[in-house]
């Protein structure tokens, strides 16, 4: 009984063919926007009461009867509203412009806009006695059974090398609600996905798969621009490059990996940035964790968020620097922390000044939605004549009004900010990561960074796959498709969040970050959600301990300019009744009575 | 009665979800749920047996002595329990 086997399946891609052409506009279909609106609730109802949408297939245990939830009738599709919301020229107008109005001051704006609701106490409470239910029945399982894992055998006198609080903690805690993590898809991750279903018969040790799929609304990739897509101009250049280039050169840059498309790769991503010179890499994590060893030394003072990256701690660690956090976009905390680690100097060698003073910041923070207070922290830096590294991974192409990051969208000059940082994995659908600035510092770069000399160079299919979105951005390719895109992250991103306000659920971060993390705080919820959600054909990613603090749970939503408000409207109304059947409405804000307007 | 059944399940479910129970392996379910209802049980067997003598007493402590004082019976009645313990 699969999904996707026999006719229902080309049925149903079919359907789905074509109320893609509807709405995307990707494809650019003007004119299909004008066709009547009889025909359009027929469509969209034939795509949501398709097979794929209707039927459940996912886990035995959790899975609800859907046809008393979401019959077709019930599905709220809005198709009066449909003929205004996909004229994309008139609506274009109509949007705010997605950047700083330059109105009021930055630390008002910041906190205008962006929001970080208490816990109750009730439920920081219950997060935390859950918490200790588990991990002593962790213990008690621990004691009386042993666990299915290999084990080391013949090693009396070694250390041992699995025995460790993580094991234990991944062994019976975190296998409880495995099934929500690390699932596999077998599509490509563009605004649906279909997932690979599997179960479980042992409580998570182990999995099988059923050898059906689901397909999903895919609310759960980095994918911001839509260019991760199989088809359309990406997709066949990379694969033109492929035939021509081949796959890799298998060789590091400084060798025989250097190539003429690459060199382009990075005259363009400077280009793009406004600076003066870059450096791509073949891989994002490897980008801050390899690059900041070789910027900084014993002798320097780094000045870190306290939500940035686990790449940037890597990298600090492996740098030997001396290394201070500061509370999460908190500029008082960040003075006084400069100011302290300048004040004192280095304490390892009596006092005597640093080499060098840096501060490290993320553009969007991934975790909680946040957006750097950018122009605050230029003066602070200039203040206290510290460099700062700005690692916009998540940031650039999804931020400001021509997608080139934080910095477009605060209106403030690329040269003021001395080291860019940002991946090309999220929003041009592709992977690696670039290090754009000065030309001494990239130079400097070249000649220094271990990912330069010692890592294979970026795959030809790759880099083109870069190269073409990011033209396609730049509007380099003589079209509008870019902006448009760009406009429609916008739009979603303002629509999402503020109907997910008005839901009362809590929402963390900056109202204009794309990465939309839901908090529903107890580690027994971020399952229940994951695994209705899933029922429900909508597929995000939870986040607990530990890469969160215990108490704060939550399901994150990366937004993408491929989701059409239909989709959103449909994912929106599914959280909506999950939020009331599993309680996750805590917030005890006023909520917005009026409709929120696409 | 459908109502009824409807809110029960809800509640079971919230229960279920605010202590982590839904987590659990069968066996794991029937411990802590075995626990909470023996401790459940205790409490109200206790609160209905000892509770209202506890109660009694507390109150003869905290109630100021001038009470018995205006009236004749209840300056007796502590003198009786008293001379009785």
């Amino acid at each position: 009984m699969g999904n996707f086997d026999g006719d229902s399946g080309t049925v149903f891609e079919q359907s789905y063919a074509t109320t893609n052409g509807n709405g995307k506009l990707a494809n650019g279909n003007g004119a299909a926007s004008f066709s009547p609106p009889e025909k359009e609730e027929l469509l969209s109802q034939r795509k949501f009461s398709a097979p794929a949408y209707t039927e459940i297939r996912t886990r035995r245990c959790h899975s609800k009867p859907t046809n008393d939830a979401k019959s077709p009738s019930l599905i709220n599709y809005h198709p009066e509203k449909k003929s205004t919301s996909n004229g994309h020229a008139s609506a274009l107008s109509e949007s705010k412009p997605n950047q700083a109005e330059g109105k009021l001051s930055p630390a008002e704006e910041h906190r205008q806009k962006t929001s970080f609701e208490e816990v109750p106490l009730h439920t920081a409470c219950l997060t935390y006695l859950g918490f200790y239910l588990l991990m002593i029945l962790g213990y008690i399982n621990q004691l009386l059974f042993v666990p299915k894992v290999a084990t080391e055998k013949g090693r009396d006198g070694y250390v041992t090398l699995y025995d460790a609080f993580e094991s234990f903690y991944s062994r019976y805690v975190y296998r409880r609600i495995k099934d929500c993590w690390n699932r596999p898809i077998c599509s490509v991750p563009g605004e649906e996905l279909t997932l690979k279903d599997r179960v479980t018969d042992d409580y998570g040790w182990s999995f099988k798969f059923t050898g059906t799929e689901t397909r999903c609304l895919n609310l759960g990739s980095y994918n911001y621009l839509g260019f991760a897509a199989a088809t359309g101009r990406c997709a066949d250049e990379s694969e033109e490059s492929a035939r021509q280039s081949g796959l890799a050169f298998c060789s590091s840059r400084c060798e025989l990996g250097d190539n003429e498309q690459l060199r382009e790769l990075e005259a363009q991503t400077a280009r793009y940035f406004g600076v003066e010179d870059a450096i791509v890499f073949g891989m994002g994590f490897a980008t801050n964790a390899l690059n900041l060893p070789s910027l900084l030394g014993p002798n320097s003072l780094v000045i870190s968020d306290e939500k940035n990256h686990a790449s940037i701690i890597l990298g600090l660690r492996l740098s030997g620097a001396t290394t201070k956090v500061f509370k999460h976009n908190n500029m008082r905390d960040l003075e006084r922390v400069l100011r302290q680690g300048i004040c004192h100097g280095n304490p390892k060698r009596g006092g005597q000044p640093w080499d060098k003073v840096m501060i490290l910041v993320e553009g969007i923070f991934s975790m909680e939605g946040s957006i750097v207070r950018l122009p605050e922290v230029i003066a602070l830096k200039k203040k206290y004549k510290a460099y700062l590294y700005l690692d916009e991974a998540h940031s650039v192409g999804a931020m400001g009004s021509r997608g080139r990051g934080v910095t477009d969208y605060f209106n403030v000059d690329p040269k003021e900010v001395d080291i860019l940082m940002g991946t090309f994995t999220k929003s041009f659908g592709s992977a690696g990561g670039y290090l754009a600035g000065s030309k001494k510092l990239i130079d400097f770069l070249r000649t220094n960074s271990h990912a330069h000399c010692y890592a294979a160079s970026i795959s030809p299919p790759i880099a083109q796959q870069i190269l073409t979105s990011m033209k396609t951005i730049m509007g380099e390719d003589g079209t509008d498709i870019g902006r448009k895109k760009i406009h429609q992250l916008a739009r979603n991103t303002r629509y999402f969040r503020r109907r997910l306000a008005q839901l009362g659920v809590i929402t963390y971060g900056h109202e204009d970050s794309p990465v939309v993390p839901m908090l529903v705080y107890l580690f027994s919820k971020i399952g229940a959600v994951v695994r209705t959600l899933t029922t429900r054909h909508i597929a995000a990613v939870g986040a607990g301990f530990p890469a969160t603090p215990i108490m704060e749970g939550r399901i994150r939503f990366c937004l993408s300019a491929a989701h059409t408000k239909e989709q959103l409207d449909f994912a929106l109304e599914a959280i909506d009744e999950i939020a009331d059947d599993l309680g996750l409405k805590y917030s005890r804000k006023p909520r917005d009575p009026n409709p929120v307007v696409y | 009665m459908m109502n009824l059944k409807q809110l029960a399940s809800h509640a079971y479910r919230q229960y279920e979800l605010v202590t982590c129970i839904n987590m659990l392996e069968p066996w794991e379910k029937k411990l802590i749920n075995g626990f909470f209802l023996i401790m459940l049980s205790l409490v109200i067997f206790s609160s209905f047996m000892y509770l209202p003598d506890y109660l009694q007493t507390l109150l003869q402590f905290v109630t100021p002595p001038t009470w018995y004082n205006s009236s004749p019976e209840g300056a007796a009645y502590a003198a009786q329990k008293m001379a009785r313990s």
